[in-house]
């Protein structure tokens, strides 16, 4: 009861909060006071509502149409028989399994009611959800483990090496922990690595370090992943001896797949990096320092390097976040149990309510990212203003 | 003060004095260099400066590389194997006996990996491979794959060229459309792609099975047009507000010649970045897809080059024998870096700016 209260008073907050900003801004409220008007009429804010707003719809949108998708691409009956049909099943048996399961994954009824079910789990306010395991030998459900959730993801049933009726959040949250603590080693290096050499390739800019590495980065771009990432694995774990597979026990395990990905993205990086300092070094205001007679190094460093981060910042929250994410190729090759490896499991068990939580997940993550990008841009550059044309 | 005057002109008319002499004596050098040739009709009308042709330069630009050459030379290679590889040393990839498929007879039990000699340039695919490819020569099963993986690439990169170009185009041309698009954008990127192929694979395959070719088309095109017409949107917009085309619209310019005469000569070098990156794009895609067994069905006989990769790594035996790798990799990876590195060559040379 007190877990319903404080949710529902939390989503009313917020709900009353945005209200608020948006009366305030309208000068509808508190027109004349500036200490309101500097808080809640922040333009930061209002284009934080505006952009969350315009990307619930496309959220909305993609998690429709992965639902209708998913239930035109795998037909019920036809994983149902896959899964519990048997020689040693009765029909009885097999229906109620069957039944059970359809509920489980909320695939049961038509596909209107689902998608009203699915909505209503979806929407975020709380909600009560218990297990509720079948006893083969009494035929009866039995009621266990209650819990309040905010947006309801579904439960994991008949799924190897998971109990029946997991909750979906928590077989997610370890493997999005396994795919984050991969990721982050991962996009601090490629920072650490890849900044300093598209600003070393700008700076000497035709010389051999700039040639070696605009080739390097050419064949990244063109040569397919999944064949770059054999390469590298044949030079790591064939040439240098690491591990092949991932352990949980043994983080040197993930060694090659933190390589891979690090030289990877090391050469977007240095490649974009290289572009804006490049782009920076012939504007207007770069010849005049140096008609000053400023030295080089004052240039690059006080002048064009402030300039040039800007738009690298923006991509900085997309690539932390992008982490927890996971990657396909790698978490297959090296048998990394993260989130990507997850959602191929996920399809190839069937198991709708999986493949939905993902998509929600990913969209969720990626609306954040977007809006920190912004932030953040916002923070480190002074110019950038989110007035829109109405203002 | 009065002396001060005199002084001041005392002194310029000494300067004028001196300076006529000076005078003489430049004409007198002029004259003995030079030597006054007359008017002549023929020599006004002749241009002395060779005539700007724009296909002549893009051509003279590009060749100048000598790594232009290098991957065009490699492309042709790659391209007459492709064609011709299997006529030169030909082992049907696939041994069929009646309906049942034979393996592994023809090199005694399993595990068998043997690597290149003089029979088998490339090797024998090792019993690591699959019911399919087990036993094949090597040689022949790369070449045949590259055949299919280069007619895809072809026939992909054309359609999501032509739809790219087309909706790029319309995306920046008409404001209407753009937040429509970017919303439409912003959804696909909300949806993991490897999940969206998954799906409409897996849904497409139930429906028509026998139009795989298509199917694999379909998925690469259905999504690989937008980051291309993203980036003809983005060029649109920056070339549709420069001063030039601003003055020529003031000036009464119609639509058509805005486009004709403006924005698209301006676009040749974007489009042909698109078009020449976008093949190496689709072969890459394809052996993607490969990866997650969303491309051709081996069992129909056809095969991919990214089939081909798929099955060599399967397992760890490929780390023990090299060759499993280097078969593949030896075809693909020049085949699509030299068409990338040409693409950037061919964008570098239309761009009428470094024409000099």
């Amino acid at each position: 009861m007190t877990t319903y209260l404080v949710g529902y008073t939390i989503i009313g907050l917020i709900v009353l909060f945005i209200v608020f900003s948006i009366l305030v801004k309208k000068k509808i409220m508190f027109g004349n006071t500036l200490g309101m008007q500097k808080i809640f009429a922040h333009p930061l804010l209002h284009y934080s509502i505006r952009r969350i707003g315009s990307a619930l719809i496309s959220l909305l949108l993609a998690i429709m149409v992965t639902f209708f998708l998913i239930r035109a691409a795998q037909p019920v009956e036809t994983t149902c028989l896959n899964k519990f049909a048997g020689p040693h099943v009765t029909p009885e048996l097999f229906e109620l399994q069957c039944n059970a399961w359809k509920e489980e994954m909320g695939l049961s009824g038509s596909i209107f009611d689902q998608l009203i079910r699915f909505f209503y789990s979806i929407l975020p306010f709380p909600k009560t959800l218990c297990r509720t395991d079948l006893d083969v030998n009494s035929m009866q459900f039995i009621v266990s483990d209650c819990r309040v959730f905010i947006i309801d993801l579904g439960k994991v049933s008949d799924y190897p090496g998971v109990t029946n009726g997991t909750y979906v959040i928590d077989y997610m949250l370890p493997r999005m922990m396994t795919s984050f603590k991969i990721g982050i080693v991962a996009v601090v290096l490629q920072l650490a690595l890849g900044y300093p050499l598209g600003v070393f390739m700008a700076k000497y800019k035709g010389g051999i370090v700039d040639k070696i590495g605009l080739t390097y980065i050419i064949s990244i771009d063109a040569i397919p992943g999944v064949a770059y990432y054999y390469i590298w694995m044949a030079i790591l774990c064939g040439g240098l001896g690491l591990a092949y597979t991932y352990s949980s026990e043994d983080f040197s395990t993930a060694l090659p797949a933190i390589i891979t990905m690090v030289f990877t993205g090391m050469a977007g990086i240095a490649m974009w990096v290289r572009r804006f300092m490049v782009d920076e070094f012939t504007s207007d205001y770069v010849k005049f320092a140096r008609a000053k007679g400023l030295s080089e190094n004052r240039i690059m460093f006080t002048h064009v390097l402030r300039n040039a981060i800007v738009p690298l910042v923006r991509s900085i929250p997309s690539a932390v976040i992008g982490a927890l994410l996971g990657t396909y190729y790698l978490e297959n090759i090296y048998g990394i149990d993260g989130i990507g490896q997850a959602l191929l499991q996920a399809n190839n068990y069937k198991n709708a309510q999986l493949l939905q939580s993902v998509v929600i997940i990913s969209a969720i993550l990626s609306i954040i990212s977007f809006l920190l990008g912004d932030i953040v841009t916002a923070l480190v550059d002074p110019r950038v203003s989110f007035s829109s044309a109405d203002d | 003060m009065a002396k001060k005057d005199q002084i001041n002109t005392d002194d310029i008319f000494r300067i004028v004095d001196e300076t006529v002499p000076v005078e003489e004596t430049i004409e007198k050098n002029v004259n003995d260099l030079f030597t006054v040739v007359g008017t002549s009709q023929e020599n006004v009308e002749h241009i002395s400066a060779t005539p700007y042709s724009y296909w002549r330069m893009t051509a003279k630009e590009l060749f100048k590389k000598p790594f232009v050459i290098i991957s065009l030379i490699l492309l042709g290679i790659i391209i007459f194997f492709t064609i011709f590889g299997p006529l030169i040393k030909y082992y049907p990839p696939l041994k069929i006996v009646g309906d049942t498929v034979m393996t592994g007879d023809r090199f005694g039990e399993a595990p068998y990996y043997i690597g290149p000699s003089a029979d088998h340039w490339f090797g024998i695919c090792g019993s690591n491979m699959g019911v399919w490819f087990q036993g094949a020569d090597m040689w022949s099963v790369v070449w045949q794959g590259s055949r299919l993986s280069l007619l895809l690439g072809v026939t992909v990169a054309v359609i999501n060229t032509i739809l790219g170009i087309v909706i790029g185009a319309a995306w920046g041309y008409f404001r209407w459309l753009d937040p429509i698009l970017i919303e439409f954008r912003n959804f696909v990127n909300n949806i993991p792609t490897i999940l969206l192929d998954i799906l409409l694979m897996q849904l497409l395959s139930s429906y028509m099975k026998q139009y795989g070719f298509l199917i694999i088309v379909f998925l690469l095109c259905a999504l690989g047009w937008i980051g291309l017409a993203g980036f003809v949107r983005n060029q649109i917009i920056i070339i549709r507000n420069r001063e030039y085309n601003i003055a020529s619209q003031t000036l009464g310019s119609s639509s058509m010649t805005m486009i004709n005469h403006n924005l698209l000569p301006y676009l040749i070098s974007v489009i042909v970045t698109v078009v020449s990156s976008a093949i190496p794009a689709a072969i890459s895609s394809e052996v993607g897809l490969a990866y997650f067994n969303l491309s051709f069905k081996v069992s129909d006989g056809d095969i991919t080059l990214g089939q081909v990769l798929t099955q060599a790594t399967k397992g760890i035996a490929w780390m023990k024998h090299p060759y499993l790798l280097i078969g593949p990799l030896v075809v693909m990876v020049p085949l699509t870096v030299c068409f990338f590195y040409l693409g950037l060559a061919i964008s570098d040379a239309t761009d009428p700016k470094t024409h000099r």
